[in-house]
């Protein structure tokens, strides 16, 4: 008997159940199994103990222990509370960036007929009345760029100080 | 598609709490087992454990109610170990095994009563201790396969191998358990 039948044959054996064969094919591997293990002391004996092997680790007992269930479900719950309240500060940071875009666009049109009016009323050339529209636009995000720098710094500077 | 896996994914979408703790105390024992098996540690099983279900928390809308959630659980479950695994040293799942011995303690039976009882719980501890020596896939696979009861399709889902990978290492990590059954390797 040759080497690749035993194999084949202990492969069934492990893999019984598993495999989704057609239901002919299921009886013609049966029915060849059955044969070979009449025949095979070896392939008997695997298939006895595959089987005790099998019940053994079904019994194997493993369980999670009340605590740690406990835990879990509390740390669940505490995770999916913080993103709750992610997603609310998000909503609301998403709304006021809304609300700043649109007050924003506003106010450069006015601002912009504003200027305009200055500028013919100093009778200032149209690219100076620009450049200062464009000035007063860009600073304040200029000073707050400027200041929370300044902050970053600040604070770096003390870290380095503690760690020191 | 199965109608709890709808309703399991429509409540992940919705970080549905309840759902969640639902799913914990149903799914406790088998997601722990098989961690346990996986990592061959206890502690860091318990750690994994905790962080599986943060992961199903947070990526629950990426459970698509086409597979069946255990089959996702573990496939994330597996993910979270094998990360841990690189972080601690690069390495694939097989530096899950030697990292430790884990010991699969079989609990006395209580009542020995009966000598078959006695035999079985020695056979049980002679495969739990065998279940240590094994490869870490191999231990997946007998896993998933004997005490999960999966398909071979879902462990080839879970473990991210061809069908035939998962065919081989069933085959030969039953082999590998054989000695142990006789008590020959003890």
């Amino acid at each position: 008997m040759s080497g690749d039948a035993h194999e084949r044959a202990r492969k069934l054996i492990a893999l019984a159940g598993a495999e989704e064969l057609s239901a002919a094919d299921q009886v013609a591997s049966d029915a060849w199994l059955a044969a070979h293990l009449e025949t095979c002391d070896a392939c008997r004996a695997f298939a006895d103990n595959a089987g005790e092997t099998i019940r053994g680790l079904r019994a194997i007992p493993m369980a999670a222990e009340r605590g740690l269930v406990a835990t879990t479900q509390m740390r669940v719950r505490r995770r999916a509370l913080e993103m709750q309240r992610q997603r609310e500060r998000l909503w609301v940071v998403s709304i006021s960036c809304t609300a700043v875009t649109v007050c924003a666009l506003l106010s450069a049109a006015v601002l912009w007929r504003g200027f305009e009016w200055l500028g013919e009323r100093a009778q200032l050339a149209s690219s100076v009345w620009q450049v200062g529209f464009l000035v007063f636009c860009v600073m304040p995000a200029v000073v707050a760029g400027i200041l929370l720098l300044a902050k970053g710094t600040h604070l770096a500077d003390h870290a380095g100080s503690y760690q020191g | 598609m199965a109608p709890e896996s709808t309703e399991i994914a429509r409540g992940l979408r919705r970080r549905d709490p309840d759902l969640l703790d639902r799913l914990i105390e149903q799914y406790q024992h088998r997601l722990f087992r098989y961690l346990v098996h996986l990592t061959g540690h206890r502690e860091l099983a318990e750690d994994l454990f905790q962080e599986t279900w943060i992961r199903v928390l947070e990526r629950g809308h990426q459970f698509n109610d086409k597979s069946a959630f255990g089959t996702w659980l573990f496939a994330v479950a597996r993910n979270l170990a094998i990360d841990h695994m690189r972080r601690k040293q690069p390495a694939s799942l097989d530096g899950l095994l030697h990292e430790g011995e884990t010991s699969f303690d079989v609990p006395e039976t209580g009542r020995a009563s009966a000598l078959d009882m006695t035999l079985q719980h020695e056979q049980t501890e002679q495969i739990a201790a065998g279940m240590q020596h094994l490869p870490a896939e191999y231990r997946e696979a007998l896993t998933l396969r004997f005490q999960e009861g999966m398909s071979l399709e879902e462990i080839a889902s879970v473990a991210r191998v061809p069908l035939g990978t998962v065919k081989s290492r069933i085959y030969r990590g039953l082999s590998a358990l054989e000695p142990w059954l006789k008590g020959a390797a003890l």
